[in-house]
């Protein structure tokens, strides 16, 4: 061996800084978000998309993270992390090498071979050719990383803090929290996992796994419409559109009490949920859709005759057709003082093997995207305490997260503007 | 499947010949070029045209099977190598091609080495370096220096667990779990040996895993610490006591007729730490003393003394070998602030969720470092 391109003279943990790609495919320039931008379609995400086999390469860069607009993939793994580092430069570097694997992953590319100098520099668990697949990988921060160790107090994001207990709530410290949040999405389970441990294996001194959930979204059943939970409910219906992105998802710059680098950040919330599907199984239709205010067949709230259709609360005063405290209800008032409350809501399904009874670890790995933390997910599930669904749920984890500003180009690195 | 398989050969081989044929006839010049090996020559005559990632694809058709390495020929060292290389296929090689001299060597089985023809690509460019390998002779000095470390470490042995018998036979049970810990830790430094060992180690250092804590046929260390604090009577350690310390003096008597395969040497430099990760930094080993942050060192230690023989021949052919150094300091100095002034350790279970994860951390980086070696340091005829 002995090239200075096969092995990198910086701290060692970030040999996938100069790690080469062979033969491989750079992403393309910083159009990704415009592309985006332009898709139609009634809502930011409608998590709709019916994605079978192999997806195409998803853009990296862009002025926001790629994953946090377009429809849902099939699989997810939601991964919170410590860092390791030592040190604010040690933490740059971190996030150096991260922004390296994501560029190399998301484009793809046929990983470089070592001669007789190590084992193979890929897990070969894509073959010999890394597909895109549609991976995205968004990166977030957690309020514990402004912490005194990083000297970072004082660009500690506005809303940040971390993860509010609410009544219902039940939150287990060890799978609560964490210095960073990565959201790894594809089109299918072996992708995610070959990007897990891609990243892991180049950032192994630098940051330790703190707690993971895998997730995934199913197909719309029936084709065109909503992909269900596993309480047998459409969920992700109501998102607001995409023309509200600046007011609803985006933290703008200049927004008073926030850091200059903040700027095209996304708060991002993460909730794990445990349902209760053997006790929700026991209670019959028409109990289920007045707690949801949806119809489970089609969708339709119960005052409506399509999908997309804005049920008209107004109208029905006294909730005799979706009472007050049903959950599309009181999630999303419709009125005029709550639309500025509006949260991108990106769910997944998470199924995990049983608890002490023998009932399924089954529910809801529920993520949202806003502007505001305190203006929208917490007036939201403020709004949301004591629904009659909570006898059927139970947050057990999760965080809160500043999703980063958007890598701009090859010269750019996730955090640069908090860190450089 | 196996039908399926065999039935595709013929048609593979087909394909390859004809792809072979129009390559000779363009010259082979391009990404890519299909070299032919057989018995008689060893990749014929083939060019490249210019430095920059390229890919071969070789064809063995030879009727045995081998190995087929792309060399340097002016020192010998291999950009790229082709192994379990059988009759009839084809593998692909890639690699950076910089400005150099580029042979194929063939090491056919039954068959005296050949080189075939040096292309040379002319230039400044810079690509993949040839790692000269090392070779069975240059494995031999440092073998015979390891055996002479764990002999050393087994006469040290032979006394302390012959104190740890004693006073577990006087009922002195305060002082034999010092001298248990001693004895453990010494045993715990010659990690590249376990295997050479035999049933040596299953004797002396052996888990409970199978047999269950309650089986007489456990014994060792590991017995010896599960009875030391968990309340056993001197009377009921005692046959063990003597047990492990008559087969230290066993192995020690029968260590000079033991040997360390070469390869060993290298594939130790990370299997005795993936080992200290999988049952030490996880408790798996933790019987109730709670020193297995004690074990961690102990393997370092003996990782350490693989490295220092090892080290001339990696400061020329391995350029993370500092990072090695770097990580395994990291995670030396992490847990020795785990001992206590008392002389105690933190068991893992009980270290702070932060501390834990920076051992862990330095562990599995140091393993990232280390793992390469085992590549490097195995022994290749030459």
């Amino acid at each position: 061996m002995g090239d200075a391109d096969k092995l990198p003279g910086r701290r060692s943990f970030l040999r996938g800084v100069a790690g080469g790609v062979a033969g491989g495919v750079v992403a393309g320039g910083a159009a990704g978000y415009a592309v985006r931008a332009s898709q139609p379609g009634p809502a930011m995400a409608a998590d709709t998309a019916s994605l079978d086999g192999r997806l195409p390469a998803v853009p990296f860069h862009g002025r926001y993270q790629a994953g946090i607009v377009p429809p849902s993939q099939r699989q997810t793994a939601v991964i919170s992390f410590d860092t390791t580092v030592d040190g604010k430069s040690g933490l740059a570097d971190l996030f150096q090498t991260i922004t390296s694997r994501a560029r190399f992953l998301t484009a793809g590319g046929t990983p470089p071979p070592v001669g007789i100098d190590g084992p193979p520099s890929d897990s070969g668990v894509l073959g010999p050719t890394v597909v895109p697949d549609g991976l995205t990988v968004t990166f977030g921060v957690g309020s514990t990383l402004f912490d005194d160790r990083y000297g970072l107090a004082g660009k500690l994001p506005g809303r940040l803090t971390p993860m509010k207990p609410f009544p219902n709530d039940d939150l287990d410290p060890a799978q609560t929290g964490g210095d960073m949040i990565l959201q790894l999405s594809a089109g299918n389970a072996d992708t995610v996992l070959h990007a897990l441990r891609d990243i892991a294996r180049h950032t192994r001194g630098g940051m330790q796994i703190n707690w993971r959930i895998d997730g995934f979204t199913s197909p719309a059943r029936p084709a065109g419409t909503v992909p269900r939970n596993l309480m047998g409910f459409m969920d992700g219906i109501a998102n607001p559109p995409l023309s509200k992105a600046k007011e609803l998802l985006w933290v703008q710059r200049g927004t008073a009490g926030e850091p200059e680098w903040t700027a095209d950040g996304s708060y991002f919330v993460v909730r794990l949920i445990r349902m209760f599907v053997e006790f929700w199984d026991r209670v019959d239709v028409y109990e289920q859709q007045q707690m949801i205010g949806r119809d489970r067949a089609t969708g339709f709230p119960m005052d409506a005759k399509s999908l997309f259709a804005a049920p008209d609360f107004g109208a029905d005063p006294t909730g005799a057709v979706i009472p007050v405290n049903a959950h599309i209800r009181l999630a999303n008032p419709r009125t005029p003082q709550t639309a500025s409350s509006r949260i991108l809501r990106r769910a997944y399904n998470y199924d995990r093997g049983i608890d002490q009874v023998g009932d399924l670890d089954q529910g809801l790995i529920f993520t949202c995207f806003q502007q505001d933390l305190k203006r929208q997910f917490e007036a939201v599930q403020t709004r949301l305490i004591g629904e009659p669904l909570v006898d059927y749920i139970s947050p057990f984890g999760g965080g809160y997260f500043l999703a980063l500003p958007g890598v701009r180009d090859t010269a750019d690195w996730y955090g640069r503007a908090l860190l450089a | 499947m196996l039908a399926m398989a065999m039935r595709k050969t013929p048609l593979l081989t087909i394909a390859v010949l004809a792809a072979m044929a129009l390559l000779t006839a363009c010259g082979g010049g391009g990404a890519s070029n299909t070299i032919s090996f057989n018995s008689a020559s060893c990749g014929g005559s083939w060019t490249l045209a210019k430095p920059g990632w390229h890919t071969f694809e070789l064809y063995n058709a030879n009727d045995v099977g081998g190995e087929i390495d792309l060399i340097d020929p002016r020192t010998s060292g291999i950009y790229a190598e082709a192994d379990q290389f059988g009759p009839g296929t084809t593998q692909t090689m890639s690699l950076n091609v910089g400005s150099g001299r580029y042979a194929f060597r063939c090491i056919f089985e039954d068959t005296d080495p050949m080189t075939g023809p040096t292309v040379t690509v002319p230039g400044h460019v810079k690509g993949f370096t040839a790692t000269v390998p090392v070779t069975n002779n240059e494995l031999v000095g440092p073998a015979k220096q390891y055996q002479a470390y764990a002999a050393a470490g087994l006469k040290t042995l032979v006394g302390q667990t012959e104190t740890l018998a004693s006073d577990v036979q006087r009922g002195n049970l305060a002082a034999a779990r010092g001298d248990w810990l001693r004895a453990h830790l010494t045993y715990e430094t010659l990690g590249a040996a376990y295997d050479a060992f035999g049933n040596f180690d299953d004797e002396i250092d052996g888990r409970a895993d199978a047999l269950g804590v309650s089986n007489p046929q456990w014994t060792g260390f590991y017995r010896l610490e599960y009875g030391l604090w968990h309340g056993q009577s001197a009377g009921e350690l005692a046959p063990y006591a003597s047990k492990l310390a008559a087969d230290v003096r066993s192995l020690l008597a029968a260590w000079p007729t033991m040997e360390i395969p070469l390869i060993d040497i290298g594939l130790r430099t990370h299997e005795i730490l993936e080992n200290a990760l999988e049952f030490q930094l996880t408790g798996h080993d933790d019987y109730g003393s709670g020193t297995t942050l004690a074990t961690t060192l102990a393997n370092i230690q003996g990782t350490r003394e693989l490295l220092s023989l090892l080290h001339p021949l990696l400061v020329t052919r391995y350029p993370g070998l500092p990072g090695v150094y770097t990580w395994l300091d990291r995670l030396q100095t992490l847990l020795e602030a785990e001992h206590q002034p008392d002389g105690t350790w933190v068991p893992v279970a009980q270290l702070p969720a932060s501390a834990r994860e920076e051992i862990d951390a330095a562990c599995s980086q140091a393993l990232q470092e280390l793992a390469p070696i085992a590549s490097i340091a195995e022994p290749r005829n030459t």
